[in-house]
């Protein structure tokens, strides 16, 4: 193989991506779309639901204020703390449940496999910046909220190359 | 002007044609390590690396958690392979616990490590190509990238650091149409990756500055002990997938790529060749794997060790990954040595660039498939 015949076959399979479509996800306008409603741990079986691990969501109905979230949590990262809430269920006497620092969760999700009362999950919410350190912090009432979300895009194969939608 | 020094100082002599150079820390051409190269004109006359920039403390870390909670740190020195650092950890911890893993669980670790392997060797490849100022072979393996991250975020719910593979087996089972999905996505890629051929591996470029620089013999290669691609492209057929078969790699169809040359660009040129066997491998273990069953063994919680010592390794992206775990009847190991395959190749630098030019030294400490990150701990 000549050099300039290597130097033209390799610009030529450069140029060749001039007509096709890009592959790049133009991100704020399009999200990706996940599988599931977020991660989530069946304690019966041991094993968990596939889903993106992203901020997580608390039944105050099943919470217990049991402390094995942040028990997990110890160790990893240590997001987790208990707080006193101002409700009263019959399954939580102490009234405490976690409240979790996103400054600091590495999102393993090993508090979801810890978790044995079908009360903390994750979501696919993932975007959680702030302007504040302390805004990064979810309260127990915050954790409560269903993330809306709009994630529609999908990776799409075709003959002439793949594409995000 | 002769100033008086403090006691304990002194000035390092200054030869007339040699000049020392500092490469590194800084990031731009060499990674969280230095490199002090002596230089002659153009020519390197010795060569000392300097790791351990990065060292975090791993394996002290891993002495006060348990075998559930040193998960997630233990695969942070490799992000863009995790299920492959965490791999030999769980085979490890299995053996000292006593836990049988379910038969389908074992072929989702083999999938999730081999699309790990394809995205950091498409990450390394995106490095090696910008190092030798191509920048088409940056943007074409990053974007390629995102074809397995998305496999693996469908997988295990993250995009890197999935924390996916645990002891007793995986954390969850397969989304529904996976195999579907993953069939089609890595049939696209082997298409991308032919192309890379023309632009990147076929350009008289590449091969002018490649071929021919730093070689590495044979005896070489096995007497200072590297492992992994730089072991097989100086002609050693060694592959732990196929020498110590773990999990399900004896059941699956593959080859070891091996290469006689021993040049950076037979060292560049082996991964890319393994990357169409990490392929075959994940449509063969799709294709063998039990289609349902469970994935996961229940552990008791705060699970404890015997008086006992464990060693496995596996063929992680950068040569053999090796955990030795000792324990003494308590839920947290006494002693946890990671041995990795990045700083068994580093041994090479100073072998490999005595006498070459500078300008070709990115080409060859980048062939070596180092990780800064992973050498250090």
């Amino acid at each position: 193989m000549s050099t300039a015949g290597g130097i033209i076959r390799a610009l030529n399979s450069g140029v060749k991506h001039l007509a096709i479509r890009r592959f790049t996800l133009r991100y704020p306008e399009q999200k990706l779309k996940f599988v599931g409603d977020g991660f989530q741990f069946n304690p019966e079986t041991g094993v968990g639901i596939a889903g993106l691990r992203g901020r997580h969501i608390l039944y105050h109905e099943h919470c217990t204020g049991c402390q094995l979230c942040s028990v997990a949590c110890e160790g990893i990262a240590e997001a987790i703390g208990m707080v006193k809430v101002n409700e009263t269920w019959k399954q939580n006497k102490k009234a405490i449940m976690p409240q979790i620092d996103y400054g600091k969760c590495v999102f393993c999700g090993l508090c979801v496999d810890a978790c044995p009362f079908y009360a903390l999950y994750m979501t696919n919410d993932y975007e959680l910046s702030s302007f504040t350190k302390s805004a990064l912090i979810y309260t127990p009432a915050q954790l409560a909220i269903k993330p809306k979300i709009s994630q529609d895009v999908e990776i799409k194969i075709d003959d002439r190359g793949a594409t995000h939608g | 002007m002769t100033a008086q020094l403090p006691p304990g100082i002194q000035l390092e002599k200054v030869d007339d044609r040699i000049m020392t150079l500092n490469v590194g820390p800084q990031h731009p051409g060499s990674g969280h390590m230095r490199l002090i190269i002596k230089i002659d004109g153009d020519y390197i006359v010795s060569c000392d690396p300097d790791p351990g920039y990065v060292h975090r403390g791993e394996e002290k870390m891993a002495e006060y958690r348990n075998y559930i909670q040193n998960i997630p740190h233990l695969e942070r020195p490799v992000i863009h392979d995790s299920s492959n650092i965490l791999h030999p950890y769980c085979l490890a911890v299995e053996e000292l616990l006593g836990i049988e893993v379910p038969e389908r669980a074992k072929y989702i670790r083999v999938i999730a490590s081999e699309l790990n392997r394809c995205i950091y060797t498409l990450y390394w490849l995106a490095i090696y190509g910008i190092f030798l100022g191509h920048s088409t072979m940056f943007m074409w393996p990053a974007g390629d990238r995102e074809l397995f991250i998305d496999l693996l975020e469908a997988m295990s719910g993250a995009r890197v650091t999935h924390a996916y593979l645990v002891p007793g087996g995986v954390r969850n089972d397969l989304p529904a149409n996976f195999e579907e999905r993953c069939l089609r996505q890595v049939d696209y890629f082997e298409k991308r990756l032919k192309e890379y051929q023309a632009v990147f591996y076929k350009n008289p470029i590449l091969i002018s500055r490649t071929e021919g620089t730093g070689i590495l013999s044979r005896t070489d290669a096995i007497r200072l002990g590297t492992t992994g691609s730089v072991l097989r492209a100086s002609g050693v057929d060694f592959d732990i997938r196929k020498k110590e078969p773990y999990d399900v790699y004896e059941n699956l169809d593959f080859e070891t790529v091996v290469m006689k040359e021993g040049d950076s660009y037979a060292r560049s040129y082996v991964p890319y060749l393994e990357m169409f066997e990490s392929c075959r491998i994940i449509r063969d273990a799709i294709r063998k794997m039990p289609k349902s069953g469970s994935v996961r063994t229940k552990l008791k919680p705060n699970p404890k060790g015997g008086n006992e010592e464990v060693y496995k390794r596996v063929e992680s992206g950068r040569g053999a990954l090796g955990y030795y775990i000792v324990s003494n009847n308590r839920p947290e190991p006494y002693r946890v040595k990671i041995s990795v395959g990045s700083f068994r190749n580093l041994i090479c630098m100073p072998y490999l660039l005595k006498g070459e030019l500078l300008g070709n030294m990115p080409s060859v400490y980048w062939s070596l498939n180092y990780w800064p990150v992973e050498a250090d701990r």
